[in-house]
């Protein structure tokens, strides 16, 4: 068997698992990471950057392969008490960011994953008759997934060469006056964490963000709402993704009581541009798009692939159609696959990429 | 979860499977129909509101959802099991729902998400198991209609006309009259399941009398000239609805269920009674007696007595001798929104407790009333020999 994953991150080790649950051995898969063995060390380092002490997703946020049992159940068996289920039937129930990351560690203990993974960066993926040749590994992989997270973390020109300027995803503390750029979860999570360091905080946004639970509706994680967005024309598709990355957070007292009270007293407040702070905090997000991802673009010119605005098109199960047939698979999981699944960005929707590349392998006549 | 309407009843489907299995299992074994009814009513409201409403109103239903959804259709389900006279126990139907609904919800959340790993990704949609299901439910659904068909009780049909008596049923089965069949001395029924429709029966001791049975239904029957008891029923469970009764003499009755109250609750509803000496009589038994009228008698009207338990309800008793409705030795009845009217005194004897008592209770009986409408009684309620009556708040 010659299978691939490029990409060592959540995405990958998901779908890893998700390889091992549809009856693949270890030893069948290779796994290509550069900066290491730990699938959640990016992520990790994110999410204490911005302090964040809860998952936004819900109980199926997890990395196992089937949906139940979540973490929920988990938490449940471990507390002994019905409340993380009761709380996890009425959406109420989001694992802590500790509990996440101790649940990804049993895991990767659990399924080899440390012994699947070469620590090597794969910068070209060429399509040849038998599958695809990997620059930098010595095989052709009939199979490959490319799980290559975000191309980066987008900073606004006019800040880039700003000596107070920090992204939120990256390491820093709070001076005492704090502009946060941006408008998202990150954003939010930021304005919060810095008025609880004593911080006078100044958003700084375009426009007012969204309040939505999740980033994407949650017909969109089935096929109820996805039989019409893979129907629908790329002008439409392309006008959904776009107001799917407008920034949003949850509703809620959790956000909204410490900005009320800060609000009153002087310490929040909203403003169209940076102007003097001592410290500018960017919440904005990744770049975007498959050019900004040099393997990616590479990929894209080279095999002339059909791409649509900044996305790349794939099929409904996250194949690329003009590299994909009966003898051959290349899939695309995290948020560059966001052409077949408009939350590929999440844990479900590394699932749902992980599962289409199961199929499509399982269903080979040469596998 | 975003279901599909497939996905719906897919899960739906599937998830009956297990139910449809236990019902057929407990048909056999009790020789009853009702769990297969239940099932099948289940299935179909289920089915029915996957397809007309929920597919159209929940775009996305979160897990607790389920909890108000299962209220419901276990409301629809009740209902239409009463409207279609689904012959099921209350108490057994609704822990059959609850154990259903429970399954399938375990089903749905943990068993097909392990089995399929695109259980959620496809809106609850099982491909082709769930197809199978389907197929395998239907096919079931056939087979237990072609066993009802052919194991139906068998229906006898009596030609107009006048046919000798006295006929007797000691099988499960159901004899019904054309327009002006009559029956001249009297019906005997000894099986369970017998039912006995549109017909006349005219004399005899007793009209119809129905020994040691169950499931037995009467309805659209009249009775004339039994010198004895209309309809006499004893050691049975009977269901009596829309009977005509008319009997003469000192020592006829009306309608007699005795010593019946081990068979379960029996019913007389809708019927009309004319005479005799008590109307309706009632002794040991649990019945529940509505809707009737009961008029001329000369003992009483309707009479729930010797531990009788059960409710007098929405009954016209008018021009009775002594007594209009009595509830007598240690019987507990609920008497409410009866209209006791007319009552007259019995002047033969000189005794109180038949001096025209619209509602009365003897001998350590419980009366509860409530909403009567008592007209033209000398005597509007008495209770006699430490017996009670409560009237409750209206």
């Amino acid at each position: 068997m010659r299978v691939a994953i490029v990409g060592g991150g959540l995405a990958g080790f998901v779908a890893y698992t998700t390889l091992l649950h549809g009856g693949m051995e270890p030893e069948d898969v290779t796994v290509f990471d550069a900066s290491g063995r730990d699938p959640a060390a990016v992520w990790r380092r994110r999410a204490e950057a911005i302090r964040q002490q809860r998952m936004r997703s819900e109980s199926d946020g997890h990395c196992l392969p089937t949906s139940f049992p979540g973490l929920a159940v988990r938490a449940a068996r471990r507390r002994v008490s019905p409340l993380p289920i009761v709380q996890s039937l009425c959406n109420r129930y989001h694992p802590t960011v500790a509990e996440f990351l101790e649940h990804v560690a049993e895991v990767q203990a659990r399924t080899g994953w440390e012994t699947r993974v070469v620590a090597r960066r794969i910068e070209r993926v060429t399509a040849v008759e038998d599958g695809f040749v990997l620059e930098g590994a010595e095989r052709t992989f009939r199979h490959v997934l490319l799980a290559l997270g975000h191309p980066g973390l987008n900073v606004p020109a006019e800040l880039e060469a700003d000596p107070r300027s920090v992204h939120a995803y990256e390491p820093h503390e709070y001076a005492a006056d704090v502009a946060v750029v941006g408008a998202g979860m990150a954003a939010a999570t930021e304005w919060l964490n810095a008025l609880a360091a004593g911080a006078r905080v100044t958003s700084v946004r375009r426009r007012e963000p969204l309040r939505r639970p999740l980033n994407v509706p949650r017909a969109l994680f089935s096929r109820r709402g996805l039989a019409d967005y893979h129907t629908s024309g790329a002008g439409a598709r392309t006008e959904l993704l776009e107001h799917l990355l407008e920034p949003s957070f949850p509703s809620g007292q959790t956000w909204d009581g410490p900005l009320e009270d800060a609000t009153r007293l002087g310490r929040f407040s909203v403003a169209s541009q940076v102007d003097g702070e001592e410290q500018v905090i960017c919440a904005t997000g990744f770049k975007r798009g498959f050019a900004q991802d040099r393997l990616l673009g590479r990929l894209v010119d080279e095999h002339r692939l059909e791409t649509h605005d900044r996305w790349l098109v794939l099929s409904p199960d996250c194949t690329v159609p003009a590299l994909t047939d009966a003898d051959r698979t290349l899939s695309i999981a995290g948020a560059a696959a966001q052409w077949a699944y408009p939350a590929a960005d999440t844990l479900v929707g590394a699932k749902y990429a992980a599962r289409g590349f199961l199929s499509r392998i399982t269903a080979c006549r040469t596998r | 979860m975003s279901y599909t309407l497939r996905g719906r009843i897919d899960s739906r489907l599937a998830a009956a499977l297990g139910p449809a299995a236990v019902a057929a299992v407990l048909a056999l074994a009790l020789h009853r129909w009702w769990p297969v009814e239940v099932a099948a009513l289940m299935v179909g409201v289920g089915v029915a509101l996957d397809l007309l409403l929920y597919d159209r109103l929940l775009d996305y239903q979160p897990g607790w959802v389920a909890l108000p959804l299962g209220a419901f259709e276990l409301g629809l389900v009740t209902t239409l099991a009463i409207a279609l006279d689904v012959r099921a126990p209350l108490a057994a139907a609704i822990v059959f729902f609850v154990a259903s609904w429970l399954l399938a919800q375990l089903l749905g959340h943990a068993a097909y998400p392990l089995l399929r790993l695109s259980y959620a990704d496809e809106g609850g949609e099982l491909g082709r198991p769930g197809a199978t299901a389907a197929a395998t439910l239907a096919a079931l659904c056939l087979l237990a209609a072609g066993v009802a068909w052919v194991t139906r009780p068998p229906t006898i049909t009596l030609a107009t006309g006048v046919h000798r008596g006295p006929i007797v049923i000691d099988r499960e089965e159901t004899l019904v009259g054309e327009p002006g069949a009559v029956v001249r001395g009297g019906i005997v029924i000894r099986a369970d399941g017998v039912t006995v429709r549109n017909l006349t029966i005219v004399g005899g001791e007793d009209g119809i009398v129905v020994y040691n049975a169950r499931r037995v239904r009467l309805e659209h029957v009249r009775v004339l000239g039994a010198t004895m008891d209309g309809i006499h029923v004893r050691f049975s469970q009977v269901a009596i609805r829309d009977c005509d009764v008319v009997v003469e003499g000192s020592y006829a009755q009306g309608i007699d269920v005795s010593y019946s109250a081990y068979r379960g609750m029996s019913s007389i509803e809708g019927c009309d009674v004319s005479g005799g000496s008590e109307g309706i009589a009632l002794h040991s038994s649990m019945v529940m007696v509505s809707d009737n009228r009961v008029h001329g008698t000369t003992l009483r009207g309707i009479a729930m007595t010797e531990m009788s338990m059960g409710e007098v309800s929405r009954n016209s008793v008018s021009n009775a001798l002594g007594v209009g409705i009595l509830c007598n030795d240690h019987s507990e009845c609920e008497i409410d929104r009866n209209v006791v009217a007319d009552t007259r005194a019995d002047r033969s004897v000189g005794d109180r407790a038949r001096a025209g008592v619209g509602i009365e209770a003897q001998f350590h009986a419980l009366a509860e009333l409530e909403g009567n409408v008592l007209v033209g009684n000398p005597v509007p309620t008495a209770a006699f020999s430490s017996a009670r009556i409560e009237h409750r708040a209206e």
